[in-house]
């Protein structure tokens, strides 16, 4: 028996929950031993010897095979064992600055898609009394002030002032992160003339992402990398990492093919006779350029970056920079996007992430193209306002979760509700507090998905995962109808979920390589299956549809399909079925058709039918809509009247 | 429960079961904690970092109607190419007013900025802090009517800056809170009898000006402008809903606007935003704490006693409370852990057996629904 280990703890610190796995290596692959979850305040350590005692009561031997020790101690093991961390960046707030209105919100839009949480000004509205007063507030952490690259008249005549006024800003609060956008660097003069006895903030600059990855990177790439396989390395930026970074990568003397380097340098694991747990000690990328670190760091630096309208598509070149300032390199959420990259090479699926969380939420998708499925491409959008109980709480953010909430809350007490679920996340996670999450949570999804309209015309994935802390403790059979509710494109789709939250750990590890042969190993583990949704468009209204059969391994069952309802039919997970549909109308799934025949496998929810109106079509009066979505969610959730 | 109180230092947090420690902790008290004051625009600081103050101490004054204003050329006025950042402090003033012009100093207006014109016989003081120069010419953002700010508690400065902040490091310990609305104040505690819990509006007269009263388990805005007008400087509450803070909120605007102003109040939520009543370990050390100065600091929000030695309240170890769900605000012992329980809603959670208050027999609970005290 070897004296190395043969396991290691995955850790997910989350601003709300912190999620502790057990990952060992036995029986020829890497397994999930064992996981739990609980609220971030509870004591790790405590958490970790739960793990191992739960683990050492339920097989002993196991638990000496993967420690390589005979009767392990539970409080060396949670001493020695190395431990794959990924962690929530606190959400910071980042002041925008622009010459008209039009292009402070164009500004506000991406940095809000970066993950910031968003103030923003422009000098055709607001006084610069104003102005200053959003850029020396303590909790501004960092001020974009951008304009286009060729500044017109409305924009241009503001800019000096704007300039000034940020510089004088940088003056008193040396720690603050200056972002020049676009045509705004022009002012950069004004950063560099600060006297001796003030701190000169240095200038770097970051230059748009490395265009020769985009141009492999077709059809979709948001704030995105194209990477390959071992077999086709001609192109491979760091997949995921905090943008900035790779910004600045683009920036070095060298060129972009100096940042290709680092990114698959480590030898792979052997994982037959002596596996090794992944190299935990490196960071996920390395950067030849350091720029500003955020969370906690001072900032020194102006950064010169994109326009708005820079990258393909347009902004995603500055949500990079922006990303990369806010993000720490063991964010969860990058390691998800990342993880979902190797996924979707792996699996050669198309495969989309919806993560919520306490201070954000995430969009990703990733799908394998190109010859040979060998390219993935990936976009990803992680907004601060996708929180399922937002810090900046506004009456819209309420009416939201008031519209999709089946119990009946003024305005004022909802928020109250809303406002405490922030500050005790864990709180009434049942009966009407379920209730209330689910609504918030699905708010929440609501904002993600309009923010990311790239992600949305796009085909429905093979597989569409549900992450983060705010579904943990929901139905495996409420979760697909939310995401049913949502994410609405025709198709035909698997549902899982990352109940142990292995993604963001595991995308902190810095080899791609040796990430894809964790996840080859653990993909069974990682993606607890829901179920399959089939959800067809353009079926009419008042008639039955259809009828569909499904055969299984076990069980068949012949459904009549009837327009506006959604079913679930019982397919356990691991077993496949065949559905064969017959409509008596041509419809959408996938490709235009009366008769289909699909393959689904099946999950904790079972095969879920949805012949809903794509959109959704709602009444208009609050009560009625309550009833709906209650009728829906009675369907899903029987436990709802315990 | 009836805690029993004594006197003693700081305590030490007693061996907790590990079975406890599954349940979220809550800190009573918080030792010298940093505090922050913000300042905006206009504003400056009297002080400067290391300086010790005391409650009631001028420590910055604000502006009340800040303008945006062309300064024009001064003195000497290059681009930041000057000395220090503009705060001299009090005792500094007069090389203050020989530095050169930076962002954030403070400037008064001359002759022509005094409003010295036809229709006004005096001169006006204006005056308020630098913002930015643009070919050399000056922006400020400056007003007519300054007020000062007074330490609410003692403590050491940790940072000053004019138009930004003073953050304090609190020489005293503080009981923390989860809102704050309103402005830092300070006055002497009052701890009235309560009536199931709460105080009647009618309680709150003119014998209760100058105090911080602790209001039972919710606070309603009437009672918020009743207490403002009774020359009450704040009022501490089990929660404090968000209509309530946007009222106050709409209320200091009017006041601001007025000439006349009056002093700060503040207001403390201890739980939330939900009705429910101050824990009792709490309410017992309020109560022992009766007529002591203390203030309300809403940044973050804190309750600062100006001792080091209170009268800590003794609990039993497995002494808990319910903080969310339906039986928010009782409190009980910690009987055993109940594993994983199925609650309303078919929802899986962790539980644990809790006896509440006098009940006979043991009440299921989530873990997550619970918090104890740490002394």
């Amino acid at each position: 028996m070897s004296r190395q280990p043969r396991a290691f703890f995955a850790l997910d610190f989350g601003a709300a929950t912190t999620s502790a796995a057990l990952v060992g290596h036995a029986g020829g692959r890497w397994r999930l031993l064992a996981h739990t979850a609980a609220p971030s305040t509870t004591d790790l350590d405590a958490l970790l010897f739960g793990i191992l005692d739960r683990v050492g009561k339920a097989d002993r031997e196991l638990l000496e095979f993967v420690s390589a020790r005979e009767r392990p101690g539970t409080a060396a093991l949670v001493a020695d064992l190395a431990r794959l961390e990924s962690r929530s960046s606190p959400p910071r707030r980042i002041a925008v600055l622009a010459g008209s209105k039009r292009q402070r919100r164009r500004l506000e839009e991406i940095a809000s898609r970066a993950g910031w949480l968003v103030v923003g000004g422009s000098a055709d509205v607001d006084d610069p009394l104003e102005l200053s007063r959003l850029v020396l507030a303590w909790d501004t952490h960092a001020v974009l002030l951008g304009a286009d690259s060729s500044p017109a008249g409305d924009e241009k005549r503001h800019l000096p002032m704007l300039g000034a006024l940020v510089a004088a800003a940088a003056r008193r609060r040396p720690e603050l992160a200056v972002v020049l956008a676009g045509g705004a660097a022009i002012q950069e003069s004004d950063f560099s003339g600060a006297g001796e006895h003030d701190r000169i903030p240095e200038v770097v600059k970051a230059a748009a992402p490395d265009s020769s990855a985009e141009s492999d990177a077709t059809p979709v790439d948001v704030a995105t990398s194209a990477e390959t396989t071992e077999e086709a390395p001609a192109v491979e930026t760091a997949p995921g990492e905090p943008a900035a970074e790779q910004a600045a990568v683009g920036a070095t003397p060298e060129g972009p093919s100096e940042a290709t380097a680092p990114a698959a340098t480590t030898a792979p694991a052997a994982t037959t006779a002596a596996p090794r747990a992944p190299d935990l000690a490196a960071p996920a990328h390395a950067a030849p350029v350091e720029l500003p670190v955020p969370s906690g760091d001072r900032h020194d630096s102006v950064l010169l970056a994109p326009d708005a309208e820079s990258g393909q598509p347009a902004g995603s070149a500055l949500q990079q920079v922006l990303e990369g300032l806010r993000a720490r390199s063991d964010e969860s959420r990058l390691g998800i996007a990342r993880s979902v990259r190797s996924l979707a090479l792996l699996l050669d699926k198309s495969i989309e992430v919806i993560e919520v969380g306490l201070d954000g939420g995430l969009r990703c998708r990733a799908e394998a193209v190109g010859p040979g499925h060998r390219t993935v491409v990936s976009s990803h959008v992680a907004m601060a306002s996708a929180s399922f109980a937002p810090e900046d709480l506004s009456d819209e953010m309420i009416d939201a979760v008031s519209s999709w909430s089946t119990i009946a809350f003024d305005r004022y007490r909802l928020s109250d509700r809303l406002r405490d679920l922030r500050s005790s996340p864990w709180g009434e996670a049942d009966g009407e507090g379920a209730l209330l999450r689910l609504a918030a949570a699905k708010a929440a999804v609501e904002r993600l998905v309009a923010a990311t309209p790239e992600i949305s015309v796009r085909e429905m994935p093979d597989i569409m995962i549900a992450a983060g802390g705010v579904w943990a403790s929901t139905p495996p059979s409420v979760v697909a109808l939310a995401m049913a509710d949502l994410v609405r494109r025709p198709g035909v789709g698997r549902l899982a979920c990352d109940q142990a939250r292995l993604l963001g750990p595991l995308g902190a590890i810095a080899d791609e390589e040796e990430r894809r042969k964790m996840l080859k190993d653990l993909v069974e583990d990682v993606l607890l299956p829901l179920g399959s949704l089939i959800l067809p468009a353009g079926i009419r209204q008042g008639r039955s549809a259809g009828r569909m059969r499904v055969t299984g391994e076990t069980s068949n069952s012949d459904i009549d399909l009837q327009p506006g309802g959604i079913w679930a039919v019982e397919l356990p997970p691991g077993q496949t079925a065949t559905a064969d549909m017959d409509f008596r109308d041509a419809v959408r799934l996938g490709a235009r058709g009366r008769h289909f025949s699909v393959e689904v496998s099946g999950g904790l929810g079972g095969l879920f039918v949805d012949l809903r109106d794509i959109p959704l079509r709602l009444p208009d009066k609050a009560d009625q809509k309550r009833a709906t979505w209650e009728s829906w969610q009675r369907a899903m959730w029987s436990e709802i009247d315990e | 429960m009836s805690p029993k109180t004594r006197a003693r230092g700081r305590a030490e947090a007693p061996d907790v079961p590990p079975e406890l420690t599954r349940i979220p902790g809550r800190r009573i008290l918080v030792v010298s904690p940093v505090v922050q004051i913000r300042l905006g625009p206009g504003d400056r600081v009297l002080v400067s970092p290391g300086q010790k103050v005391t409650a009631g101490m001028p420590i910055a004054e604000r502006t009340c109607d800040p303008e945006f204003i062309d300064v024009g050329r001064l003195n000497g006025a290059t681009n930041g190419n000057g000395k220090g950042n503009g705060e001299g402090g009090w005792k500094g003033s007069q090389q203050e007013r020989r530095r050169p012009p930076l962002p954030g100093k403070w400037w008064v207006g001359g002759d022509d900025r005094r409003g010295r014109n036809a229709r006004r016989e005096g001169p006006r003081r204006l005056a308020g802090t630098l913002l930015y120069e643009i070919n050399g010419r000056w922006s400020a953002a400056a007003g007519d009517r300054h007020e000062k700010v007074e330490s609410p508690t003692s403590g050491v400065i940790v940072e000053a800056a004019n138009c930004i902040g003073i953050a304090m490091k609190v020489t005293g310990i503080a009981i923390p809170a989860a809102v704050a609305g309103g402005q830092p104040t300070r006055g002497y505690l009052d701890v009235p009898r309560l009536v199931d819990g709460e105080l009647r509006d009618t309680a709150l007269d003119m014998g209760r000006s100058g105090a911080i009263v602790v209001a039972g388990g919710r606070v309603s805005a009437e009672a918020l402008t009743r207490a403002r007008a009774m020359s009450i400087r704040g009022m501490v509450a089990g929660s404090l809903g968000q209509a309530e803070l946007r009222d106050l909120a709409a209320s200091e605007g009017r006041q601001r606007a007025a000439l006349h102003s009056m002093p700060p109040f503040g207001v403390l939520g201890l739980d939330g935003h939900q009705r429910r009543p101050i824990a009792s370990p709490i309410l017992a050390l309020l109560a022992a704490l009766a007529g002591r100065e203390v203030a309300i600091i809403t940044e973050p929000p804190l309750l600062v006693l100006d001792v080091v030695d209170v009268p800590l309240p003794e609990l039993p170890r497995d002494w808990v409370r319910v903080r969310s769900g339906t039986h928010a605000g009782r409190e009980g012992r910690w009987l055993s852990s109940a594993g994983l329980h199925r609650f309303r809603a078919g929802i899986h959670l962790e539980a644990a057996n809790v006896r509440l208050g006098d009940d006979l027999g043991p009440t299921i609970i989530a873990v997550a629904d619970l918090e104890r005290f740490i002394l």
